[in-house]
C-alpha cells in the first residue's frame, strides 16, 4: 500500500475498527437508534469542521468559531419567534444569520490577507469581536426560541433521522462538490500546496483566500442556527471549544495543518471518529474520570499510526 | 537564545517582585488597621465594585443587577467588572481599582475565578486598605479571620444542594427505579460536593439505583448529546436525571423532548437560572436550587459599605467564612422566584449575616 493511499484510507480503517470494537462490546452501540443518535450528535461538529477544513486547506488556521457562533446563535434566536423580540422572520432569520457568519469570515480573511497577519491571530480577534457582539445581544436575558419551524430541526424526524442530520448531510455533499468542481475549492487546495507558485502564475490568491474564510464563516453561522434549534435558546457559549474540536477532527481524518492535503471527505471521517469515540466510550461504560484521557490516547494513536509511513516525506512539521 | 535568556530574566524578576509584594502585603495591612479603624468614610465617599466572570449568563447578570439595586438604595453606583473567566485578567482589574481613587473607602464584592485566585485578591485588598468580600471560591487554609479588610467569604453547601434535589428527584419517581447523573467539571469542588450529596441521598434510598454517571462539564450542548447517548444505553429504565447544574438539566430536557419523553422523566438541577425556573413552573423539570444571585451581588457591597461607614465592626463578626442559605425551588414556589428581586431590608447593617447557616468546615 502506498503512503498516499494509506493517508486516504487509514482514518477510514481506524473508524471502522473503532466501530467494530464498540459493536462487539456494546449491544446498544449496534442499534439503528444509536446510529440516528450518532449522526445527530455529529451534525453540528460536521458543519463547523467543513468551514475549518476550507481554511486548513489554505494552510491557515481558523479559531473564530466560538465567537462567530456565539454572535450568530444570539442573532438567530432574536430574529426568529422568541421570548424577547417581536420579530418572527423564520427561514429568513436563518439566512440572515448565515450571512452574518459569512461577514465575520470575510472580515477574518480580509484582515489576514490585507494586513498579512497570521490567520490564527486575526481569527482569534474576530472570535473576541463575535463574543462581544453576543454579549451585547444577550443583555442579561437568555432568549428562548419559540419558532416551531426552527425547533423542528432538532425534534422533527424523517425516517428516524433528525432534520439537523439531513441538513448536515446536505452541507457535506455541497461542500464536497464545491471543493471538487469549483475554482474556489480547487484553488484552496492549490494555495495550501504552494501559494507562491500560484501567485507567480498570476492568480489572485488573496481573493480566493478571503472566499474560503467567508465560506467558513457561513458554515459557523449555519452551525449556530443548528445548535440553537437543538438547545431551544440562544446561548453565548454555543460554539465554545468547537474550533479546536473541528481542527482535531480535520487532522484526525487526514486533512493536514500545513495545508494542501486532505479535504471534506477526510475531515468528515475525522468527525465520525470523534463522535463514535465519545458515544462508544459512554456505551461500553468507561468511567467518566478516565474517559477524556482514553479519548486523547486513541486520537494520538490513530493519527500517529496513520502518519507513520509518511514521516519521512513530511519533513517539515509545524 | 537571547530571547530565551531575556524571558528567563523577566520571569525571575516577576517572581521576585511577586514575593516582595506578598511580603509587604501582610505587613502594611497591620499598620493600616492601626492608623484608621473602620468607619472613616462618609457614605458618599464609598466606591462600590462588583466583579464577576462575565455578563453572558443569567446568574452573573442577576448578581450584578443585585449589586446595582443595593447601590441605588444608598444613592451610589456600582462599578461593574467582568474578567471573562481569565484569572490573569481578574488580578489585573483588581490591581487597577486598588491603584485609583480613595482606596480606603473602596468596597469589592468579588467572585474569584478559582480557589487560588482568592489569595492574591485578599492580600492586595488588605495591603491597599480596601474592603473585600469573596464568594464561592477560596483555598481551605485561607481564613478571613486573619485579615481585617477581608470582611467575609460566602459560599454554599454543595453537598446539601446536591442532596436536596436528589430527594426531590427520588420523591418524583415514586421512591424507586433507575436514575442517571450528569456531573459537572470533575475536578471542581462544586461538582464533587454536589455529587457527594447525591450519593448521600442514594444511600438513604437503596431502592433507587444510579444506572450511570457521566460528566457533561456543566455545559448545555454536551449534556444534550450525552443524555441522548444515555437514553440509547438505558432506554426506559431511566426514570430520573440528576444534573449538577441547570444548564445540563436544560440540555437533558431538550434531549428528552427530541426523544418524545418530555415530562415522562423527572429532571433536577442546581442554580435556578430563569429557563430552569420556567421549566419547573411548567412541570417539565422537578426542582432546582437557588443561591439567590441578586442577594449575592448586593450583600457583599452592603457588608463593605457598612464596614466603611462605621456601622459594622468587622472584628465583632462571629463567623466570617460561612455557608449561606439556599432555596429549593419546586412547582409550589417557582412563581415567587420567577422574577429575581432583592429585599432591601436584608441589606440593612443589622441583617447582613441573617442568611448564614453555619461556618465552612
Amino acid at each position: 500500500m502506498t503512503a498516499d493511499r494509506l493517508q486516504t484510507y487509514g482514518p477510514t480503517a481506524a473508524l471502522l475498527a473503532l466501530a467494530a470494537v464498540f459493536a462487539v462490546l456494546s449491544p446498544q452501540f449496534r442499534t439503528l437508534g444509536n446510529l440516528q443518535n450518532l449522526l445527530d450528535a455529529g451534525a453540528v461538529l460536521a458543519v463547523v469542521t467543513i468551514g475549518a477544513t476550507y481554511v486548513l486547506l489554505l494552510g491557515c488556521i481558523d479559531l473564530s468559531a466560538a465567537g462567530v457562533m456565539g454572535a450568530c446563535a444570539l442573532a438567530v434566536s432574536l430574529l426568529v419567534a422568541n421570548s424577547r423580540t417581536a420579530l418572527d422572520l423564520g427561514p429568513l432569520g436563518v439566512l440572515l444569520v448565515v450571512a452574518l457568519g459569512a461577514a465575520f469570515g470575510c472580515l477574518s480573511g480580509a484582515l489576514s490577507v490585507g494586513l498579512k497577519v497570521p490567520s490564527f491571530m486575526t481569527t482569534l480577534g474576530v472570535s473576541a469581536i463575535g463574543l462581544g457582539v453576543a454579549t451585547v445581544l444577550f443583555a442579561g436575558v437568555q432568549p428562548a426560541v419559540s419558532d416551531p419551524w426552527l425547533l423542528q430541526w432538532a425534534s422533527g424526524r424523517w425516517l428516524g433521522f433528525t432534520r439537523v442530520t439531513y441538513l448536515a448531510a446536505a452541507v457535506v455533499v455541497l461542500a464536497w462538490l464545491v471543493q471538487r468542481h469549483t475554482r474556489l475549492g480547487r484553488y484552496a487546495t492549490a494555495i495550501g500546496g504552494g501559494e507562491d507558485i500560484l501567485r507567480l502564475s498570476g492568480i489572485q490568491v488573496g481573493r480566493y483566500k478571503v472566499g474560503a474564510f467567508t465560506v467558513a464563516g457561513a458554515c459557523y453561522g449555519l452551525a449556530a442556527a443548528m445548535v440553537t434549534a437543538q438547545l431551544g435558546s440562544g446561548i453565548v457559549q454555543a460554539g465554545a471549544g468547537l474550533s479546536f474540536a473541528a481542527i482535531t477532527a480535520a487532522v484526525v481524518g487526514g486533512t493536514q495543518l500545513a495545508g494542501g492535503r486532505g479535504g471534506i471527505a477526510h475531515s468528515m471521517v475525522g468527525v465520525l471518529i470523534l463522535t463514535v469515540l465519545a458515544n462508544g466510550l459512554v456505551l461500553i461504560g468507561v468511567s467518566p474520570y478516565v474517559q477524556r484521557a482514553v479519548q486523547g490516547v486513541i486520537v494520538v494513536v490513530a493519527v500517529g499510526a496513520t502518519l507513520w509511513p509518511l514521516r519521512h516525506r513530511l519533513e517539515v512539521v509545524k | 537564545m537571547t530571547t530565551f535568556r531575556a524571558t528567563l530574566a523577566l520571569l525571575t524578576t516577576g517572581t521576585l517582585l511577586l514575593t516582595a509584594c506578598g511580603g509587604t502585603g501582610s505587613g502594611s495591612g497591620a499598620t493600616t488597621a492601626a492608623q484608621a479603624p473602620g468607619g472613616a468614610c462618609k457614605p458618599e465617599e464609598v466606591k462600590l465594585i462588583g466583579q464577576v466572570r462575565n455578563q453572558t449568563n443569567p446568574y452573573e447578570a442577576a448578581w450584578l443587577q443585585g449589586g446595582d439595586e443595593f447601590a441605588k438604595k444608598v444613592s451610589l453606583t456600582q462599578q461593574r467588572l467582568t474578567y471573562d473567566g481569565e484569572s490573569a485578567k481578574q488580578q489585573e482589574q483588581i490591581r487597577q481599582v486598588l491603584a485609583t481613587g480613595n482606596v480606603r473607602c473602596s468596597v469589592l464584592n468579588v467572585l474569584p475565578n478559582g480557589d487560588s485566585d482568592t489569595t492574591p485578591i485578599v492580600k492586595q485588598a488588605q495591603a491597599a486598605g480596601a474592603y473585600v468580600v469573596t464568594q464561592w471560591n477560596k483555598p481551605a487554609d485561607l481564613k478571613p479571620a486573619d485579615y481585617d479588610k477581608w470582611i467575609a467569604h460566602i459560599t454554599y453547601d454543595g453537598k446539601e444542594s446536591g442532596k436536596q434535589i436528589a430527594h426531590a428527584l427520588i420523591t418524583a419517581i415514586g421512591g424507586n427505579g433507575g436514575i442517571v447523573a450528569l456531573q459537572g467539571i470533575l475536578d471542581t469542588a462544586a461538582a464533587k460536593d454536589r455529587f457527594a450529596g447525591l450519593q448521600a441521598a442514594l444511600a438513604e434510598h437503596p431502592e433507587v439505583t444510579l444506572l450511570d454517571q457521566q460528566t457533561a462539564d456543566f455545559d448545555r450542548a454536551k449534556a444534550l448529546t450525552l443524555t441522548k447517548t444515555l437514553l440509547t444505553k438505558h432506554g426506559d429504565a431511566i426514570k430520573g436525571i440528576w444534573a449538577a447544574n441547570d444548564d445540563m438539566a436544560l440540555g437533558a430536557l431538550q434531549a428528552l423532548e427530541a426523544a418524545g419523553k418530555s415530562g415522562k422523566v423527572a429532571v433536577v438541577g442546581i442554580d435556578a437560572v430563569p429557563d430552569a425556573i420556567k421549566a419547573v413552573s411548567g412541570g417539565t423539570m422537578t426542582a432546582t436550587v437557588s443561591s439567590d444571585g441578586p442577594w449575592q451581588g448586593g450583600i457583599g457591597l452592603a457588608m463593605g459599605y457598612c464596614a466603611a461607614t462605621g456601622q459594622l465592626d468587622v472584628s465583632t463578626i462571629p463567623t466570617r467564612a460561612f455557608f449561606a442559605k439556599q432555596f429549593l425551588i419546586t412547582k409550589d414556589n417557582a412563581a415567587q422566584f420567577a422574577t429575581p428581586k432583592v429585599d432591601p431590608a436584608e441589606f440593612e447593617c443589622a441583617n447582613l449575616f441573617k442568611r448564614a447557616t453555619g461556618p465552612i468546615s
